[in-house]
């Protein structure tokens, strides 16, 4: 028999490396005279989009289609440190460097102007790679003019910028920091499954998330992690294990190392809570990891309300499934 | 005000370069002359090394040179936060999980590597194998690690064996007796959580090169962190930072896996030695057996709560299996007893976590770093007391929700972008839960 249930979890996510630990990145940002912008940065892109949000940003700033926009600096001698790809840091951290390098560079690009305008900062319109006088849009010159020009004043468009906010160590003995980590992240999930009574098989209907993710800059790539987020949390829930048997691996293989495939992927209908109100770039919070978080618990509870057994133990495989109900019967 | 290009679907920029097959992983890389490298790994899973015989795997034609610790005798040991790793297990020295390395093999092509690697001699001293955190924190364990000491604190209670415990971190927070004691009911369980690989699509792998003219070794290999990866290597091949330059290439995936050095430092070692290119790539099983797991927990969580659905207190014990080496467990399972009560209000809490060593593949770094492991013991008690009570789960999150002012287990007061009851009036409305939220 199929029994349906359905579960809910909130989670909350600190993230940053936090406790004390100097965490920052560092970004750099330059106009070239050959019609590009260089957005210089050592972050790694794991495939979460982290280069992509990190353009994105750089254009808003400096009012730019994101097309001019070039990353260099994957390459330990090409750029300095950016922090690690984890710990959910690096929209925030590494956000916050290039928005704040960006700005620098739009600051640079308005007192060149003008001088070359020969009048004042706000008399300035900067958009879309060119500048010009308020009064008068017949005259105007692009960002890369504005390059040559400042080049052979022996200057660059080009500015460093390095985010590095300060959380406090955990006493030792009681663990409290007046901030141990900078911001977190929050979300709820209600996951629906259905339990297959004889044979323990765990299905996962639905899925609905509204994740607190301050301001989205690429919501495509939000619901992206969400989605890839919560089926790694189902593959813990209820496949994935590494059997170390007397310190002897079992199963290091993928055949029997189970994951979740596209067949066992459910419908997600995600909501972004976008307040804007964090210190990251845009309002931005960092999500990587807290999409994973919910699912277990959701799963667990959901378990709970098909067949009303409780499961403290991951993950819930069928056999566990089949003894829990053997038990609850006897 | 309305945004051009922040909040926009823009294309992810490397989607058409992954799409049309053009991004470069580190296995797409192709160097002329490129020798192959193989590593031979522990045979036991805690043992000492008492010999090793290269001598019919060196004979082996097309096999370049084997190297093992006598040939480095000054190698440093590695690690992301605590230095406690071999590059290579010496003589008379433990191997402490079966992913140890006690060769490296280089040959003309892979297929001799492997054969060579087949060919070495390994002779053995059996210990006790530890795979259970119970068993290490007895005082009558072998430690895992003799050299490593002075890592816990002064608080660690006596009756356990610091040797084989990595870290021990605390939680006090309130009156957590008053709180049991104002409880009108106490829920209490267990939580075990299991070894997890993160299965980046993409297995460890890179190329290196030593560049003789500029005294600099050239890695090319994935990792979340260049500039990291890069002092470690170049700390434990006593190099300096500047000489060790690492390209990052296109990553297959990562979840926390690819914070830890992986061929980074024997690649080094094998270009260095062999002033050629240089190839390792890892099997899945290498990769599964010799690279970071999600740590499991065994949580034992208390939660008091009053008739009328308000938590008084919480209380968290957690044992963390970190396995042979520390790797970022020093972090993990603290940061996983921090968040022990979810973003809910409580007063009085108290917590006790340990990391400990076992002879383990080590717990590292996985998407979640402990807080997924403990999400399922706080949200599972949080269902648990709601049914107790008669409660809608949901109302009895909401009513409990941290808001703005909000103070967490750490003792921050949560001074902006507290939006955890928006989640659950979102979810709500989304899911269309059953039972309204009482605000």
């Amino acid at each position: 028999m199929r029994k349906k249930g359905r579960g809910m979890a909130t989670i909350m996510f600190g993230f940053g490396y936090g406790e004390g630990f100097p965490d920052h990145s560092i970004a750099e940002i330059e106009i070239t005279t050959d019609q590009k912008i260089k957005l210089r940065t050592a972050g790694a892109d794991v495939g979460q989009g982290f280069l992509t949000t990190m353009i994105q940003i750089a254009a808003e700033v400096l009012k730019i289609d994101s097309s001019y926009i070039e990353i260099v600096g994957q390459d330990t001698h090409q750029a300095k440190n950016s922090g690690s790809t984890s710990a959910t840091r690096q929209t925030f951290f590494s956000g916050n460097a290039v928005r704040e390098a960006a700005e620098e560079v739009m600051g640079m690009i308005y007192h060149h102007g003008s001088i070359y305008f020969n009048s004042n900062h706000p008399e300035l319109t900067v958009k879309d790679g060119e500048i010009y006088a308020c009064d008068n849009k017949e005259e105007k010159i692009s960002y890369w003019e504005l390059a040559e020009i400042v080049k052979q004043k022996g200057d660059n468009l080009q500015a460093e910028a390095s985010f590095f906010p300060k959380t406090y160590v955990p006493d030792e003995k009681t663990g409290q920091s007046e901030k141990n980590y900078v911001a977190y992240t929050f979300m709820t999930q209600v996951i629906d499954i259905e339990v297959d009574t004889d044979t323990g098989i765990i299905e996962v209907m639905n899925v609905y998330t509204a994740l607190d993710v301050g301001k989205a800059i690429n919501p495509q790539n939000v619901h992206g992690q969400i989605e890839g987020g919560t089926v790694q949390g189902l593959g813990m829930a209820l496949m994935e294990e590494q059997v170390i048997k007397n310190g002897i691996t079992i199963n290091p293989d993928m055949t029997n190392y189970l994951v979740p495939s596209i067949q066992d992927i459910p419908e997600f209908e995600s909501t972004l809570i976008e307040n804007e109100d964090s210190d990251g770039p845009f309002g931005a919070k960092g999500i990587g990891e807290p999409t994973l978080i919910a699912a277990c618990p959701a799963v667990a509870n959901a378990v709970y309300d098909a067949i009303g057994v409780r499961i403290t133990s991951l993950p819930i495989t069928p056999e566990i499934i089949l003894n829990s109900l053997e038990e609850n019967n006897n | 005000m309305s945004k051009r290009y922040v909040g926009k679907d823009m294309l992810k920029v490397d989607a058409e370069s992954k799409v049309t097959g053009r991004a470069q992983y580190p296995s797409d890389l192709k160097f002329d002359n490129c020798l192959h490298v193989k590593i031979k790994r522990a045979t036991y899973p805690h043992a000492i090394l008492k010999d090793l015989d290269i001598n019919r795997a060196k004979n082996i034609d097309g096999v370049v040179d084997i190297i093992t610790a006598k040939d480095y005798p000054n190698l440093n040991k590695f690690g992301l936060i605590i230095k406690d790793q071999d590059v290579l297990i010496k003589m008379g020295e433990k191997m402490k999980f079966m992913g140890d390395a006690l060769a490296i093999i280089i040959a003309e092509t892979e297929e001799i590597a492997l054969k060579a690697r087949d060919k070495i001699g390994v002779e053995i001293k059996k210990l006790e194998v530890i795979t259970d955190p119970l068993r290490a924190i007895e005082k009558d364990a072998p430690p895992i690690h003799e050299d490593l000491s002075g890592l816990c604190t002064d608080y660690l209670k006596p009756n356990l064996n610091q040797k084989n415990i990595l870290v021990d971190h605390y939680l006090k927070k309130g009156d957590v007796k008053k709180g049991f004691t104002e409880a009108d009911l106490i829920v209490e369980n267990e939580y075990r959580t299991q070894h997890i690989d993160q299965l980046p699509l993409q297995n460890e792998s890179g190329y290196a090169l030593y560049d003789d003219k500029k005294d600099e070794i050239k890695i090319w290999a994935a990792s979340q962190w260049l500039h990291d990866t890069q002092a470690d290597v170049a700390q434990s091949i006593n190099m300096s930072k500047e000489k060790i330059r690492i390209i990052q290439t296109a990553i297959g995936g990562a979840f926390g896996k690819k914070e830890d050095v992986s061929v980074h430092i024997h690649l080094a070692l094998a270009a260095l030695h062999t002033q050629r290119p240089v190839k390792l790539e890892y099997t899945r099983e290498e990769s599964m057996i010799a690279q970071s797991k999600r740590h499991p927990l065994i949580i034992k969580a208390k939660t008091g709560v009053s008739s009328n659905g308000y938590l008084t207190a919480w209380s968290v014990e957690v044992i963390g299996d970190t396995g042979a080496y520390a790797s970022s467990g020093p972090a993990v399972v603290h940061k996983g007893m921090y968040h022990c009560t979810g973003p809910y209000n409580v007063e009085n809490i108290e917590g006790t976590s340990y990391a400990i060593y076992t002879n383990n593949t080590y717990g590292g770094a996985m998407r979640g770093f402990g807080t997924t492991q403990m999400a399922f013991a706080y949200e599972s008690q949080m269902d648990i007391l709601a049914h107790k009570l008669n409660i809608d789960p949901a109302q009895f999150r909401y009513q409990n929700a941290y808001i703005t002012g909000s103070v967490t287990p750490n003792g921050q007061k949560l001074g902006k972008s507290v939006n955890t009851k928006r989640t659950i009036e979102s979810v709500i409305d989304l899911a269309k839960w059953e039972g309204e939220i009482n605000k």
